[in-house]
């Protein structure tokens, strides 16, 4: 047991970390709660690096400590960190200003519990406790698109939450057990292991924002704060999606669950980026983007447990994704939320207009940035397990997002019109560190890599 | 240090510095080319006899990155830097008035670089990266002047032009690692079998939107927004080439129905954009068709199954071309222009620039004994002892005779009519440019024999007199129509149609991009008609919550008279019921009025409407699964 909580020191950490942060909130004072919630993940990350290459589990299996939940915490908390800096800028100074602070915190401990499950309960649990804190993050601005969006958000959440949680019942039911582990026994019962595999799809599709889940998403992160956008496109999202890769590396291979994974990622990819096409708003188009890029992830998933590629390059794709899209959405908390906004702004304001191409290529996949590596061994991964119609949609998609993300592109270099961009530090700082990330994610994946594959 | 990397390393260095420094952008710029080119030289000399040099760097697992320099890569190093070099001393001429010269110099010291590495590139990935970094400084050259109208346009179409074809080199790469189960590419070139036959086409797909082959040849003309001596590189010596290169590096692949499709897609490409070149208006335009042309003459001799040809064609017809282009920017400074209506004459104004492009025309049609002359016949021959000569050879044969149409066309407008000229600043800067691509462009044929015997690629089986006489004859038979018949006459009823560019159906923008954007606007429209009823449905239950409200609160009179009825009731009874009822209903009613106006705010239909999306889409993924079990 002793043994047990040592594994899970940072995910005690995190918690810690929400507690302090509430009580420096209840003395009313802010900047001392932000302090507290960046060092605290900060020091939670640092105690996940010398678990690197551990491979257990805790609590009778129903926790898993391997690459996926190891690297999630690297990920997922340095992405949490960025995105409170982002967040003081958009509540800082507003009352209960701390209670976002550990609200994130508390999220960010959901997605975790998602990205390690080896237990159906942990999926439920983990799926909870990053909807309640984010329903509540939406909705804290108080105005009427806010609260539109949350309600929605809420409304979707919990008729997903529901079918999952009845779906599961009946994977308990099939093998006495709630272990992921022992899913293998549902075997004989081919009709319950679709039920549950359908069930979870939905509950974690809707965490994830893949087409026909996605609904929420465009609304909820136009109404929610900037930040609170940004980081719902990359936190609870990875951990869903990690959560997915468990799951399906223990359900029976026979059940056809790499043809749903296939359909819904060709769904994903092509609505969310058509859908992106006509978008005037960057916040609405970046939602639209970042469901396209959640169907990139499944070309990973479908190769889970038939290829070695499959883990690192779902996880390398997490880690690139993470910081370019934190980035794009950092550089338009600095420029606005209208595509005319950015008018003219790569001639003011020359260092953020090339930080944001550099976002928008690296999204689209060109070298030597981030996103290409990601999706190179993506495609690679999918082509190794006989999807290549899979990687050729995927290519295509490519192509067309190249479309989408040249409509940002296209009027910051346009000649008369100026925008202004005010210079806020926090989204500044950001916007450096995640620019930093895209080119050192693309330029050393040899030794994320390294840690990956043995 | 290996010396391998070192003709990228320099180029590579020069943009960082210039990037950095912020002046004497040229001069960084023109040092990192010319170091670039002694670098190759020396490389040329040490890979002579047909050694290997190889430099690995850290890539991806198992799959490291490879840089290998033998007599065929080596000697393309060569070229692409002596054409770089001299292009970047025409331009500290020809850009003497502009602004952003720092972007511009960077770019083309940047576009320097990946050129070099994707010839160098001894492994799939590496030379993946190189192919797309080559696109993306290719759009921003041509997007140069983005404040010009078009432009911008230009740039993006040339983008997702050659990005759409590249999709063919994405998964031909993934294929041959796949099945040759290493990404490097020396080693994948001898899988055979069906894979060497998708393999190859799906390469030739991506060659041919490189270099600029019909279908695909629409956005090389419209490429031409850039500054001249950008048309001058990517046309010549490097973009465009790198599809030609590709096909060439990869010949031990290809099977003999592969090389036919080769040799066909070059021939098409060969006689239309000959005929576009022989109708255009535009001399930049022109030449611009005249590129798309002599990359299908390689493309014919790289399906001959003679790669040497095409390589020797590639290597003249790039000190040709960008000597070409570098006189065309010349005249465009002299007269404002590239349209022929403006070039009237310009020839007898600046006499020496003409003389330069009069020569390397010529070296081009392939008369003796300029260089032209002898890759060209070359080609021919390779077309003639082909095993498809019945189709390749007329092909050939036809674009021999418009090259000469074309270019003697070219000159008579640039030689006849009358008009002045302005003063030309850093004329001096432009023509060193010019002669120092001129002289080898007319000379090169002298040093065949040595780069023959360097690589140590066949030679087309001789069939050399009927070749040299019939290459000949239609050379100087092209002239002469071109020199004496107006292209009007000479194209009959097509001409209007060759110059729009011989499109078919509005090209590949109407057959492609239209529907796709027909398709995303009507997702639009679909989202927007689920808003509208989602906003009827909301008002409907606004009604209905209105109406609930109303019944309240007759509910709520009815209990008030019901409870003044009852007055003469015990008082304590009477006040802790009608307090407690008074409570609930007032409860009632706020909460209902709240909820109205919140529905409005909602469209709370909305939401019903997404989750049954949700729930057929769930249902199909049921039935699916479902049915999938039941089939094992």
């Amino acid at each position: 047991m002793g043994h047990d909580l040592a594994l899970l020191m940072p995910e005690i950490a995190v918690l810690l970390t929400a507690v302090g942060v509430l009580i420096a909130e209840m003395l009313r004072r802010p900047r001392i709660s932000l302090s507290i919630a960046a060092a605290g993940l900060l020091v939670a990350t640092g105690l996940t690096v010398p678990l690197l290459g551990t491979e257990t589990n805790v609590f009778g299996g129903s926790f898993r400590i391997d690459a996926l939940s190891i690297w999630a915490k690297l990920i997922l908390l340095p992405a949490t960190v960025l995105s409170l800096l982002l967040a003081r800028n958009d509540v800082g100074g507003t009352a209960r200003e701390g209670t976002v602070y550990s609200l994130m915190c508390l999220a960010t401990f959901g997605a975790l519990v998602l990205a390690g499950a080896g237990d159906v309960m942990f999926l439920v649990l983990g799926t909870l406790l990053t909807s309640l804190a984010t329903f509540a993050l939406v909705a804290y601005p108080d105005d009427d698109s806010a609260t539109e969006a949350a309600m929605k958000f809420f409304v979707f959440g919990s008729v997903a939450g529901a079918v999952m949680i009845f779906g599961l019942s009946y994977w308990f039911g099939a093998t006495g057990s709630t272990l992921l582990a022992d899913l293998a026994r549902t075997d004989a019962v081919p009709l319950a292991a679709i039920l549950g595999l359908v069930a979870v799809v939905v509950g974690l599709g809707y965490k994830a924002s893949l087409v026909p889940f996605h609904f929420w998403a465009p609304d909820a992160y136009e109404g929610a704060p900037l930040s609170i956008a940004a980081y719902l496109s990359v936190v609870p999202k990875i951990g869903a999606l990690f959560a997915l890769t468990q799951v399906v590396s223990d359900v029976p291979a026979n059940s056809g669950w790499p043809a749903v994974m296939a359909g819904l990622a060709v769904l994903s990819m092509t609505y969310g980026y058509l859908a992106a096409l006509v978008q005037d708003n960057v916040v609405r188009l970046l939602a639209y983007s970042s469901i396209a890029q959640s169907g990139y992830f499944l070309l990973g998933i479908v190769a889970v447990g038939s290829s070695e590629l499959a883990l690192p390059s779902i996880i390398l794709f997490a880690a690139a994704y993470a910081a370019m899209n934190l980035g794009a959405f950092a550089v338009v908390a600095l420029t606005g939320r209208i595509l005319s906004d950015f008018n003219g702004l790569g001639r003011t304001r020359v260092l953020m207009g090339i930080a944001m191409v550099i976002f928008l290529l690296s999204l689209v996949g060109i070298p030597p940035l981030a996103g290409f590596v990601g999706k190179f061994l993506l495609f690679a991964a999918a082509i190794d397990v006989q999807f290549t119609w899979l990687a050729v949609v995927a290519i295509a998609n490519s192509v067309l997002s190249l479309a989408v993300y040249l409509r940002i592109v296209v009027p910051m270099y346009r000649r008369g019109e100026r925008a202004s961009a005010a210079p806020h530090t926090w989204p500044s700082i950001v916007v450096m560190i995640t620019f930093a990330a895209t080119f050192i994610i693309g330029l050393a994946a040899q030794f994320f890599l390294a840690g990956l594959v043995r | 240090m290996n010396e391998v990397a070192l003709p990228i390393v320099f180029p590579l260095l020069a943009a960082v510095a210039i990037l950095v420094l912020r002046r004497m952008a040229p001069a960084l710029a023109l040092g990192g080319a010319m170091f670039s080119l002694a670098v190759s030289l020396r490389l040329l000399g040490r890979v002579a006899d047909g050694r290997l040099e190889t430099l690995l760097l850290p890539g991806l697992p198992d799959m490291p990155l490879r840089l290998t320099a033998e007599p065929l890569t080596a000697l393309l190093t060569v070229v692409i830097a002596t054409v770089g070099t001299f292009v970047l001393i025409h331009s500290v001429g020809y850009m003497k008035r502009e602004s952003g010269l720092p972007r511009f110099y960077a770019v083309m010291s940047l576009f320097l670089a990946a050129m070099q590495a994707l010839v160098l590139a001894g492994d799939w990935i590496l030379l993946l990266a190189a192919w797309e970094l080559i696109g993306l400084c290719s759009y921003l050259l041509i997007g140069f002047w983005f404040q010009r109208p078009g432009a911008a346009n230009a740039a993006s179409r040339a983008f997702l032009y050659t990005r759409s074809a590249d999709l063919g080199l994405y998964i031909a790469v993934f294929i041959l690692i796949g099945s040759a189960g290493t990404s490097e590419i020396a080693a994948t070139l001898n899988v055979g079998g069906n894979v060497a036959v998708a393999a190859g086409l799906l390469l030739l797909l991506a060659a041919m939107g490189k270099s600029a082959q019909v279908p695909l040849q629409d956005w090389l003309m419209g490429a031409m927004a850039g500054p001249t001596p950008v048309s001058a590189l990517l046309h010549s010596a490097t973009l465009v080439a790198a599809g030609a290169i590709l096909l060439i590096r990869v010949t031990p692949l290809l099977a003999p129905e592969v090389l036919l499709a080769i040799g066909l897609a070059g021939g098409i490409t060969t006689v239309a954009a000959g005929v576009i070149a022989l109708a255009e208006r535009d001399l930049k335009r022109l030449l611009a068709a005249s590129t798309a042309s002599q990359y299908g003459l390689m493309l014919i001799a790289v399906g001959a199954g003679v790669p040497l040809a095409a390589l020797l064609h590639l290597v003249v017809h790039a000190a040709i071309k960008s000597a070409l282009f570098l006189a065309a920017g010349d005249f465009q400074h002299a007269r404002g222009g590239t349209g022929f209506d403006g070039l009237e004459s310009v020839g007898r104004v600046r006499p020496w620039t003409f003389a330069g492009f009069a020569l390397a025309a010529l070296a081009l049609t392939g008369i003796p004994p300029l260089s032209g002359f002898f890759s060209k016949d070359m080609v021919i021959a390779a077309a003639l002892s082909a095993p498809g000569a019945a189709w390749l050879a007329p092909l050939a044969l036809a674009g021999t005779l418009l090259t000469g149409a074309y270019l003697a066309r070219a000159l008579r407008l640039l030689w006849r009519g009358a008009g002045g000229a302005r003063p030309v600043a850093g004329a001096v800067w432009m023509n060193v440019g010019i002669w120092g691509l001129v002289i080898p462009a007319a000379g090169l044929g002298l040093v065949f024999a040595p780069i023959e015997a360097l690589l140590g690629l066949p030679a087309p089986e001789a069939e050399g007199t009927a070749a040299v006489l019939l290459g000949l004859l239609a050379a100087v038979g092209g002239l002469a129509l071109g020199w004496l018949v107006p292209a009007r006459h000479l194209l009959g009823p097509i001409h209007p149609w060759a110059q729009s560019g011989l499109t078919v159906a509005g090209g590949l923008t109407a057959l492609v991009g239209r529907p796709a954007m027909a398709v995303s606007r009507g997702c639009e429209r679909l989202e927007d008609r689920l808003y509208a009823t989602a906003l009827r449905v909301g008002r409907r239950g606004l009604t209905i919550a209105r109406g609930c409200e109303r019944l309240e609160r007759s509910l709520y009179g009815v209990v008030l008279g019901a409870g003044r009825a009852n007055l003469a009731m015990a008082h304590l009874v009477r006040v802790g019921d009608e307090r407690r009822i008074d409570g609930l209903i007032f409860a009632l009613v706020a909460g209902v009025r709240a909820w109205g106006g919140r529905a409005r705010a909602l469209q709370s239909g909305l939401i019903h409407h997404s989750l049954a999306i949700s729930a057929v889409v769930t249902a199909l993924m049921l039935v699916i699964l479902i049915l999938a079990s039941l089939s094992f």
